[in-house]
């Protein structure tokens, strides 16, 4: 039987005073889309960040592949925050090199990997180039391979096809698609529906730190008697916080 | 620490390649050179032009109610003496321009120690020729019943002082020990002008540029932090190498080409003395108190949401900074007043005010020790102070962290 790669439970956080997130528990598998879903502020971004490390949880348990994930363990993940952004002033190929060997990768190991990610999104031409020349796709292909390096187990994209257009959107979900072939987890933070429905095995929707609906695609549209994600979504969002149920 | 090794590596790399980085270290060097040549240039020749000015002036007449112009240093300058009751018609053919100037040294000259020059032009040329005419006449005429040569030099020249200081009853370099020391407080404020100021930048950028998520994923604040300030260390390293590079090639031409240094107050390049203890507190002093300044920009820069309002925060270390040098006579004549303990132990001015008091021997060892500890303990809190508000503003793009907080658990 798999493992989970990604393990919270009973998770709360409280930053400044104000709760964030109350009593969370998910699971994502090895090879699985887990969709993360909810509105601006619902607290996604903060339960990534705690996932991470960065914050600490107020209670609750978070483990990525069995154990607390500290920046020494962090090589296994692959990040792609929203608000995200690289060095401008630094070259295309010195900003990826420099993060792969932040995950652990052997430099050498790290340039190559570069330059074959960078020949594939059709970058190699920019490899020297500092990166405020590139247009905000580009950059985006850029942050997409400083995740993707090293093959990372579990994938957190935050997200990543945010003002992308269709070609390069398309080209960011084959790569998607490709780590998940490869066995990779990926949590997939989005507000576009469609792209929860084409990828998605799980998911779970967040509102005001609560989990108001998680488990398979199918299975939260039966749930929920909706056709649409994108449906459920809406009606959990209109309804009155006292009136949704945990589900 | 490996990961440490990257960022030290990444972040020196990433200033040092900066073609801005190498303009700056070049231009102010280069640029001072410039000025200083430029100005030595010009007073030389702007002298010169003077003195063959005042040489050419034979239509000028003299007139001396004093009774203390020597006639015949009138007559070795070409120029005869007028008879005091020729005033107004010589001032007439100076008024038509028939008379270059005319020059009158009155009969209360020794009490009034002023004389009129009248000029037919507005030539500020030929005025400063006739001036130093006028001046070169007044004093050849005073000093030649001095009769030798030598003696009148001195009178005119001067001599210098050659000092001999002692210290505990032995015999101390004079200002050739202030040298080796000074150079602290020079170094000092050339990397407070350039490599303090990367500390505020690296952190600032990161934030605006929404990198810090990515990298906190992989590395610890702390290391992050550490990593930035080895690296500026790193950086100051090279500039101060370029500059001493710069130094030794300067002074190697100079020697070379056969121009002779001439320093103030009886400094000889060949004498400097270098003490172990003034130089060992000057380094220390240095490096505890460009830390402790790094940390202060960190916190700046972490706390707030751009490198803008960073820099608005930072101006008051920079002012800091700079304050010890409205007391600098009060520093050096008067080191044991109150006001000189004080900054001495303050921690905005301690740095700037410890090297100077270092480089004029005015700190007893064990004021030294103590001024050091203190320094140090600031600085680690200076730095822990930037940690801590690196953790909380690090993720915070919208809104500066308020001071209160950065203490709260």
């Amino acid at each position: 039987m798999k493992k989970p790669i990604v393990s919270i439970k009973d998770f709360s956080l409280t930053l400044g005073g104000k709760e964030i997130i109350k009593d969370l528990s998910f699971d994502v598998m090895p090879g699985e889309i887990f969709a993360f879903l909810g509105s601006n502020g619902s607290g996604k971004t903060s339960t990534i960040r705690t996932l991470l490390g960065i914050y600490q949880p107020t209670a609750g348990e978070l483990l990525v592949n069995g154990a607390r994930l500290t920046p020494d363990t962090a090589s296994i993940v692959g990040y792609l925050p929203e608000e995200r952004g690289l060095y401008t002033r630094a070259k295309v190929l010195d900003t990826m090199t420099y993060f792969g060997e932040l995950k652990g990768m052997p430099r050498d190991e790290a340039r190559q990997f570069s330059l074959d990610y960078l020949q594939r999104v059709e970058l190699s031409d920019c490899a020297n180039l500092k990166i405020k020349k590139l247009s905000g796709g580009q950059q985006q292909k850029i942050q997409l391979g400083v995740a993707i390096m090293g093959n990372p187990k579990l994938l957190i994209l935050d997200e990543p096809t945010k003002s992308l257009d269709p070609v390069n959107r398309k080209l960011l979900l084959d790569i998607v698609d490709e780590r998940k072939q490869q066995g990779a987890a990926v949590i997939y933070i989005t507000h576009l529906m469609e792209e929860v429905e084409r990828l998605a095995d799980q998911l779970l929707i967040l509102k005001d730190g609560r989990a108001r609906a998680y488990g398979s695609v199918d299975d939260v549209k039966k749930q929920f008697d909706s056709e649409s994600i994108e449906d459920i979504f809406v009606s959990i969002y209109k309804e009155k916080s006292s009136e949704v149920s945990h589900a | 620490m490996h990961k440490l090794r990257h960022i030290i590596r990444h972040e020196y790399l990433t200033i040092i390649r900066q073609p801005s980085f190498w303009i700056a270290m070049t231009a102010i060097p280069v640029l001072a050179a410039i000025v200083i040549t430029l100005s030595v240039l010009g007073n030389q020749s702007s002298s010169q032009h003077v003195a063959q000015v005042a040489k050419q002036l034979h239509n000028v007449a003299i007139i001396d109610e004093s009774g203390l112009i020597n006639k015949n240093v009138v007559k070795a300058s070409q120029l005869k003496l007028a008879p005091n009751d020729q005033l107004n018609p010589l001032l007439d053919q100076v008024k038509k321009g028939t008379l270059e100037a005319l020059i009158v040294y009155p009969q209360n000259l020794k009490v009034g120690r002023s004389y009129q020059i009248y000029l037919a032009s507005t030539d500020f040329t030929k005025l400063s020729g006739v001036t130093t005419l006028a001046d070169n006449l007044l004093k050849t005429s005073l000093f030649l019943p001095l009769g030798s040569p030598q003696i009148i030099a001195l009178a005119q020249n001067g001599a210098s002082g050659d000092v001999t200081m002692f210290k505990n009853g032995t015999p101390t370099g004079g200002f050739n020990d202030y040298i080796a020391p000074g150079l602290f407080v020079v170094l000092f404020y050339l990397i407070f002008a350039f490599s303090v100021s990367y500390m505020l930048t690296s952190v600032s950028e990161e934030k605006e540029n929404r990198s810090m998520e990515m990298v906190l994923t992989y590395v610890k604040p702390r290391s992050l932090i550490i990593g930035k300030l080895l690296a500026v260390c790193l950086v100051t390293l090279t500039q101060v190498l370029f500059f001493a590079l710069l130094a030794i090639i300067a002074y190697v031409v100079l020697i070379n080409t056969g121009n002779n240094i001439s320093l103030p107050l009886g400094i000889s390049l060949d004498k400097i003395s270098f003490h172990f203890w003034p130089i060992f507190f000057g380094a220390t002093y240095l490096v505890v108190g460009f830390l402790m300044f790094a940390g202060f920009m960190t916190t700046a820069a972490a706390a707030t949401t751009s490198a803008k309002e960073a820099n608005n925060y930072s101006s008051v270390f920079f002012i800091g900074a700079f304050i010890p040098f409205y007391f600098i006579t009060t520093i050096v004549t008067d080191p044991n007043s109150s006001l000189v303990h004080f900054l001495t132990f303050f921690p905005l001015t301690s740095p700037v005010i410890t090297l100077i008091r270092n480089t004029v021997g005015s700190m007893s060892l064990t004021e030294s020790w103590l001024a050091l500890g203190t320094m140090t303990v600031f600085m680690l809190i200076s730095i822990w102070v930037a940690v801590r508000a690196f953790k909380l503003g690090a993720l915070e793009f919208s809104q500066t962290i308020k001071l209160s907080k950065l203490f709260k658990d």
